[in-house]
C-alpha cells in the first residue's frame, strides 16, 4: 500500500512538471510547424514571462490589493501581453528579416536574441534568485495519518487544470477558427497560402504570439511552483521543453502534449527510484531510443519532399 | 596626413602607457577576484566590501613600506571558466597578490594560473582541502576546510541522537566534499544514513526529491551546497509536510535563502565560522563598517580583510614585494588578525580555524547553538 501511494506521488510530481513542459513546449512544436525553425529565445521567453508575473505580485500585494483571484488575473494578464510582446518582437527582429535565408541564419540570430534577452533580464533585474510569494497553499492528503501519506497541493492541481484549459483552447483555436485554419493552410504550403491570399506574415507573427502566451501562462505557474526565478531558468527548461516537443514529434500539438507528460513522468520517476543524479541521463537517452526508432518522434509525421 | 595622425595616435598611446607605468612604481597592487553577479554575488559582496576596508585603513595608515595599497577589481561570476580569465587578466595588470576567489571550483583552477606566474593567492573563501593539497607554494587561505567543517556538523547531529539523516550534495566540489566528510562521521558515529544522492544546482524542482526524503522517514536531512537549491528545497519539502530538520554549510548560511524559501527557512541549521564581528577586540573594526553603511557579519567579511592585512604585513616582514618571499614569510609567522591568531602549515591552511552551529530564522538572524 506505502508503495503504491509512493508511485502515485511520484507520478502526480511528474505529471505536474510534464504538463507546464508540454505548455512551453507547443511554442517550439507550433513555430517549427509553420516555418521549419527553432525558436531559441523561447526559453527566454518564458522567462521574462515569470519576471513580469512576479513583478505584477508584487507591486499589486505593495498596493494593498489582497484578493488572490484577482492578483493571479492580473499578473496572468500583464505577464501574457508582455510574453506575447516579446514573441512577435522576436518574430519580427530576429526571423522575419532573414526568412528564406540559409537555414543556420534564423537559428544563429535567435541564439542571439536569446543570449540578448538573458543578460538584458541580467542587467535589468539583478542575477540572484528572486523567491516568489507563497500563493496557493494548502492540499489534499491520502493515506494513513502515521505512515507515508500522497498528498496533492492546490498548487498542483492548478498547473494540470490550467494547462488542460490552454490545450483545449489551443485545439479548438487551431481546428476551428479562421485564423487556426490559415495557420494549417501556412505549415501546410506557404508558397502557396500565400498565393490564396493568406498574409502569412501575419500568421507567422501569431504563431510566435500563441506560444508566447503559453509560455507566459508555464512561467506564472512554474514560477508559483517551484518558489523562485533567476535569469538563467528559461534556458534549462527550453532546452527541456525543445526535448520534449522533439520527443512526441516536432510540429505536431498532440505530440509536444504527450512529450512533455513523458519527459515530466520519466524524470520523477528516475529520481524517485533511481537517484536524481540519473535524472537527465535517463530523459535523454530516452529520447535518444525513440529517435533511434521513429526519428520523427512519437506523433511526428515523417516528412514528404515537396515536388 | 593620414600617417600624421596615426603617429599623434601612437604618441598619446604611448604617453599614457608611460603614465600609467609611472604611477605603478609608488603602488602595490592587490587583485580582489570574487563573483559581483552571478547567483552567489551576496558572498562576493561581503569578500568585496571587507578587503576594500582593509586597503582603505592600511593605505589611511602610511601604506605598506611607503607604498599605497591599490585594488583591481575582478567578477569571476564563481564560473571556473571565467576564473581563469580573471586570472590570467590578474597577470596582464601586473597584479603580484591577490585575495580570493570565492568558490572553491573557481579557486582550484585560477591558483594554477597563479602559482605558475609567481603570484602570491589568499583565499578568503575558499574551503576544499584539494585546493591546497597539490604542494603549491603561493597558495594560502584564510578560512577552514570542508574536512573541518563536515565533522563539526555531523558530531553536532549524532549528539542529537537522530535514528535516521539523510545526506544531499549539489555534485560540485564544494558541496559533495563536505557531504561525504558528513556521511563519513555520521556513519563513524553509528547513525543510519539512508540515502546519499545529489541533485542538479540549477535546478528548480525538487517534488521528487522532496517525496523521497518523505517515505525515508528521515529526522534530520544535511545539505550540502548553497543556498539556491537548499531555499527551494525547503519551500518545497515545507508545502508537503515533511518534518525534518535540515542542516548545510556555511553556502547556505545568507539572508537570500529567507527570500526564497520564506518561513520554511525557520530552523535550520547552518555551520559558520564564529561570529567575528561579535568579539570584543573587533569592535572598533565593526564601527569602522557601520559608518561606512556596510554589514560587517557576513561570514566573508572579516575574512577577507585578514587576507589583505596578511599581504601587507607578510610584505612588511619580508621587506620585499617579491611572492615567494612574502609567502616565505607568512609561513615562518604568526599574524594577529580579527579572525584570530593566524599561522600557516606548510601547505598554506590555517593550523586552527573554528566553526560554529547556528540556528537559522526566517527574518534573517541567527542564533549560536551550542
Amino acid at each position: 500500500m506505502q508503495d503504491l501511494l509512493y508511485f502515485i506521488q511520484q507520478l502526480i510530481n511528474g505529471l505536474t512538471i510534464g504538463s507546464a513542459y508540454a505548455l512551453i513546449a507547443i511554442g517550439y512544436t507550433m513555430v517549427y510547424g509553420i516555418i521549419g525553425m527553432i525558436n531559441f529565445a523561447h526559453g527566454e521567453v518564458y522567462m521574462i514571462g515569470a519576471y513580469t508575473a512576479l513583478i505584477t505580485i508584487t507591486g499589486l500585494t505593495a498596493l494593498g490589493i489582497a484578493w488572490l483571484p484577482l492578483i493571479l488575473l492580473v499578473a496572468l494578464l500583464c505577464a501574457v501581453i508582455v510574453a506575447s510582446s516579446m514573441g512577435w518582437a522576436v518574430e519580427r527582429i530576429a526571423y522575419r528579416p532573414v526568412r528564406g535565408r540559409h537555414r543556420l541564419i534564423p537559428l544563429i540570430s535567435a541564439i542571439g536574441m536569446s543570449i540578448f534577452l538573458q543578460n538584458y533580464v541580467h542587467l535589468a533585474q539583478g542575477s540572484r534568485n528572486m523567491g516568489f510569494p507563497l500563493l496557493i497553499e494548502g492540499g489534499f492528503r491520502f493515506g494513513a495519518e502515521d505512515s507515508f501519506q500522497t498528498s496533492i497541493s492546490y498548487m498542483q492541481i492548478t498547473i494540470f487544470v490550467t494547462t488542460l484549459i490552454c490545450m483545449t483552447a489551443l485545439s479548438l483555436f487551431i481546428a476551428r477558427s479562421r485564423t487556426g485554419r490559415a495557420c494549417r493552410a501556412v505549415s501546410q504550403d506557404l508558397g502557396m497560402s500565400n498565393l490564396l491570399g493568406i498574409d502569412t506574415n501575419k500568421i507567422i507573427a501569431a504563431t510566435f504570439v500563441i506560444g508566447a502566451s503559453l509560455a507566459a501562462v508555464a512561467g506564472l505557474l512554474l514560477g508559483m511552483y517551484y518558489g523562485s526565478i533567476d535569469p538563467l531558468f528559461g534556458f534549462i527548461a527550453g532546452l527541456k521543453a525543445f526535448t520534449a516537443a522533439v520527443l512526441g514529434g516536432i510540429g505536431s500539438i498532440p505530440g509536444a502534449m504527450l512529450g512533455g507528460l513523458i519527459l515530466g513522468v520519466s524524470e520523477s520517476m528516475t529520481s524517485g527510484y533511481l537517484s536524481g543524479e540519473y535524472k537527465d541521463v535517463v530523459s535523454f537517452g530516452l529520447l535518444i531510443l525513440i529517435l533511434l526508432f521513429k526519428p520523427t518522434g512519437l506523433l511526428g509525421k515523417p516528412e514528404v519532399e515537396k515536388i | 596626413m593620414n600617417t600624421s595622425v596615426k603617429k599623434l595616435v601612437t604618441g598619446i598611446g604611448a604617453s599614457i602607457a608611460l603614465m600609467g607605468a609611472g604611477s605603478a612604481f609608488a603602488e602595490i597592487k592587490i587583485g580582489i577576484a570574487g563573483p559581483m553577479t552571478g547567483p552567489v554575488a551576496q558572498y562576493g559582496d561581503m569578500q568585496f566590501s571587507g578587503a576594500r576596508m582593509a586597503i582603505e585603513q592600511i593605505n589611511s595608515n602610511g601604506g605598506v613600506m611607503g607604498e599605497k595599497l591599490v585594488a583591481v577589481e575582478l567578477d569571476d561570476v564563481c564560473d571556473p571558466k571565467q576564473a581563469v580569465t580573471v586570472a590570467n587578466r590578474m597577470v596582464n595588470e601586473g597584479v603580484r597578490f591577490v585575495v580570493g576567489h570565492l568558490c572553491s571550483s573557481s579557486t582550484q583552477p585560477a591558483s594554477d594560473v597563479y602559482e605558475d606566474e609567481g603570484i602570491l593567492m589568499i583565499t578568503p573563501a575558499s574551503t576544499s582541502p584539494a585546493i591546497t593539497e597539490r604542494g603549491y607554494e603561493l597558495i594560502f587561505r584564510t578560512i577552514g576546510l570542508d574536512s573541518m567543517q563536515g565533522p563539526v556538523a555531523a558530531e553536532y547531529l549524532a549528539s542529537l541522537n537522530p535514528e535516521r539523516v539523510a545526506v544531499i550534495h549539489d555534485k560540485q566540489q564544494y558541496g559533495e566534499g563536505i557531504a561525504t566528510a558528513v556521511r563519513d562521521t555520521l556513519l563513524e558515529n553509528d547513525v543510519e544514513v539512508p540515502m546519499f544522492e545529489g541533485i542538479t544546482a540549477g535546478d528548480k524542482d525538487f517534488s521528487s526529491l522532496v517525496t523521497k526524503l518523505r517515505d525515508a522517514d528521515v529526522d534530520y536531512v544535511y545539505y550540502g551546497g548553497y543556498h539556491p537549491e537548499l531555499g527551494l528545497i525547503l519551500r518545497q519539502a515545507r508545502q508537503t509536510n515533511l518534518d525534518a530538520v535540515f542542516m548545510g554549510p556555511e553556502g547556505v548560511g545568507n539572508k537570500d535563502i529567507n527570500s526564497i524559501a520564506g518561513e520554511a527557512a525557520e530552523g535550520l541549521l547552518v555551520t559558520l565560522p564564529p561570529a567575528f564581528d561579535e568579539k570584543a577586540e573587533n569592535q572598533a573594526l565593526v564601527k569602522a563598517f557601520e559608518d561606512k553603511k556596510e554589514d560587517p557579519s557576513g561570514p566573508f567579511v572579516l575574512t577577507s580583510y585578514a587576507a589583505v592585512q596578511l599581504v601587507a604585513e607578510g610584505i612588511e616582514l619580508a621587506e620585499s614585494k617579491d611572492p615567494f618571499e612574502v609567502a616565505e614569510a607568512l609561513r615562518s609567522n604568526t599574524f594577529s588578525t580579527p579572525i584570530g591568531t593566524v599561522e600557516y602549515d606548510s601547505k598554506g591552511d590555517m593550523k586552527s580555524f573554528e566553526f560554529v552551529v547556528f540556528e537559522w530564522h526566517s527574518d534573517g538572524s541567527k542564533t549560536p547553538v551550542n
